[in-house]
């Protein structure tokens, strides 16, 4: 970790309390159907659950038609307004073969009242405090979806993905459960040292606030201590992926080497193929073989099948 | 390539009353005065872009937000970029273009953030919003927005409107279609891996979203496939390209997943322009191999735009 960024010494007692507020509210899910989206293999269910706060999230709950156990997917809330049922462009036979949960994190869309989140500007929204730092929140309310998964008894329980940005490792760090995580850091490796390498949103709302707030730097720095992925790898048993972009990217695999050393459990580093096919089949393959699918042909996207290039 | 891909006939037909249909949405739009508004963004801008909230009003009345940038050290008149959005992304701050000697303006279309105050069908669902009615449809209103950007870009004195560019990927491919097609003021386009092209072939190509809430949406209802069918001919992309003349250029992925790249081919076949060109990339996805396209986008933009009363964007 940079000399910049090191991890807080209350760092433990930062995120227990986090936690321990968050069990001070308990989810009280509502389930309901939503016929529109459901097919003969898979229904899917709108989710209302209530976070830290408190604060009511919402998520799309998909299970596969037939007798589980299934192996599950968490979509950990994303850097964006709106909330998907599974990611633009995944097969939507995904579905027949996994769990999969998407959660809206407060201020996203379906979660939007009483707070609705600007991008950009999530990224910054009270960063000059910890205590009272956005993503605080968003982390319980990530936190709060993979528990909510687990307590479906149609989830395999040695079967469940996080599939995210950087809030799928700090889900899987805060909240046990997660056999596995694919992990695109995006906002909190070595956010203030890297900032200034990029002109490209979101990192660019940090170079954008401290041009404006100058005298914040300190503080700033220190709240982003608290989120730095290296300080919740060493609590990442899981089995990971950690994507990386390409040479000169930000974060690429030279700096996301600190990181993969950083993590518990077995991790493997896959850098962008500048390609969201090369990148996108790799995903897909490498969890359709951690979760023990054999054919994955069937899930994936028609154009991304074997004899698609013939 | 696969022959089968480049080869593809789409089933889409124009209907009898196509411009028909438009000129009386245009009329429509018309009688609503464009009122546009910029305020400065100040924690986004830097000594070298200057950055603005910017708004307008559209069809229907509804209020259009809009991101608009500016290079900070333009001497004169410059030339113009309208950046349209993805269905899924929230319109980014288009610093990039402002950095490259252009105004640029990306717009938030009704239902994107920023936007949704007076129309928000919710996401997903804007593809399938009233889609058995073309007067209400979601997308009608979304249309004329997107190309009322280049009204609020005439409106701008610092912009030559001799110079105006327009280009987005996805969606905003396929709103770069329509608003080459149906703005003369447009100098030049550059669309990327275009959405809203070929909706029905699109469904049958292949099940991933966004194109998948056509098919939610049919299995729900079978008996308005003809419904849907009559109406998103009205705004399918490929009826659109016999009223483009501007020069354009076209890139795709091979391996797309979202926009299936036949409907790429069958769209670039019925573009009127003479000076038109395909970038098809293999091995590639929705990307539309977007890393090594840019720079070609790039010098298309300077090419057709930079010669003006500066020069700019060389």
């Amino acid at each position: 970790m940079t000399s910049t960024e090191r991890r807080p010494a209350d760092f433990d007692e930062y995120w227990q309390g986090a936690l321990d507020e968050l069990r001070g509210y308990p989810a009280c899910p509502e389930i309901d159907a939503i016929p529109l989206r459901s097919t003969e293999f898979a229904t899917l269910h709108g989710v209302r659950l209530t976070s830290l706060g408190p604060y009511r999230l919402f998520g799309y709950l998909s299970i596969p038609t037939g007798r589980g156990p299934f192996p599950a997917i968490y979509y950990a809330p994303k850097y964006q307004s709106v909330l998907e049922i599974i990611p633009q462009g995944t097969a939507n036979r995904q579905r027949s073969r996994y769990i999969t949960f998407s959660l809206a994190a407060r201020g996203q869309r379906n979660a939007d009242t009483p707070y609705a989140a600007m991008f950009p500007g999530l990224l910054t929204d009270g960063i000059d405090d910890a205590r009272s730092y956005v993503f605080r929140g968003i982390a319980a309310d990530s936190a709060r979806g993979l528990q909510f998964l687990l307590t479906r008894p149609e989830v395999d329980p040695s079967r469940v993905i996080v599939v995210g940005n950087d809030m799928a490792l700090i889900s899987a760090a805060s909240q046990p459960g997660a056999t596995h995580i694919v992990t695109t850091p995006q906002l909190f490796h070595d956010t203030v040292d890297l900032a200034p390498r990029t002109r490209a949103y979101p990192l660019e709302e940090i170079n954008d606030y401290l041009r404006a707030f100058p005298a914040r730097a300190a503080d700033v720095r220190r709240t982003l201590g608290y989120y730095d992925l290296r300080a919740f790898a060493p609590r990442v048993s899981a089995t990971a992926l950690v994507m990386a972009g390409a040479s000169g990217a930000v974060p690429d695999a030279t700096s996301l080497e600190s990181l993969l050393t950083a993590l518990r459990g077995p991790a493997i580093l896959h850098v962008s193929e500048q390609s969201s096919y090369g990148d996108g089949l790799f995903i897909e393959r490498w969890m359709a073989e951690q979760a023990g699918i054999g054919d994955p042909e069937e899930i994936l996207p028609e154009h991304w099948r074997s004899g698609a290039r013939d | 390539m696969p022959r089968a891909i480049a080869d593809y006939e789409s089933t889409v037909r124009k209907p009898d009353d196509f411009d028909a249909f438009w000129e009386g949405v245009l009329r429509q739009a018309a009688a609503v005065p464009l009122a546009p508004e910029i305020i400065a963004e100040p924690l986004r801008t830097s000594d070298d872009v200057l950055v603005y909230q910017a708004f307008y009003s559209s069809l229907d009345g509804v209020r259009i937000a809009a991101w608009y940038c500016c290079p900070a050290r333009a001497t004169g008149p410059s030339p113009a970029i309208l950046y349209l959005p993805g269905y899924q992304m929230d319109p980014p701050i288009p610093k990039d273009w402002a950095r490259k000697g252009y105004c640029a303006l990306s717009v938030a279309p009704r239902g994107k953030l920023r936007s949704l105050r007076q129309f928000n069908p919710g996401y997903p669902n804007l593809l399938t919003y009233n889609i058995v009615d073309r007067h209400t449809y979601g997308y009608r209103g979304f249309y004329v927005d997107a190309w009322r950007g280049i009204d609020f870009l005439l409106s701008r004195p610092e912009v030559d409107p001799a110079r105006i560019g327009v280009t987005g990927s996805s969606q905003g491919g396929g709103l770069t279609i329509t608003s080459a097609a149906m703005r003369p003021e447009v100098r030049a386009a550059a669309a990327g891996v275009p959405y809203l092209c070929g909706y029905m072939d699109a469904i049958e190509l292949t099940r991933t979203y966004p194109y998948e809430e056509i098919n939610d949406y049919l299995r729900m209802h079978p008996e308005s496939r003809q419904a849907v069918a009559e109406t998103v001919a009205y705004f399918d992309g490929i009826n659109f390209a016999d009223r483009i003349t501007c020069p354009i250029i076209l890139n795709i992925g091979l391996q797309d997943n979202v926009c299936p790249p036949e409907t790429g081919y069958a769209l670039f076949r019925r573009i009127r322009s003479a000076d038109k060109r395909l970038y098809p990339y293999d091995g590639h996805g929705h990307d539309g191999g977007r890393q090594k396209h840019q720079p070609i986008v790039d010098g298309f933009f300077a090419r057709h735009l930079a010669s003006g009363p500066r020069g700019a964007a060389e």
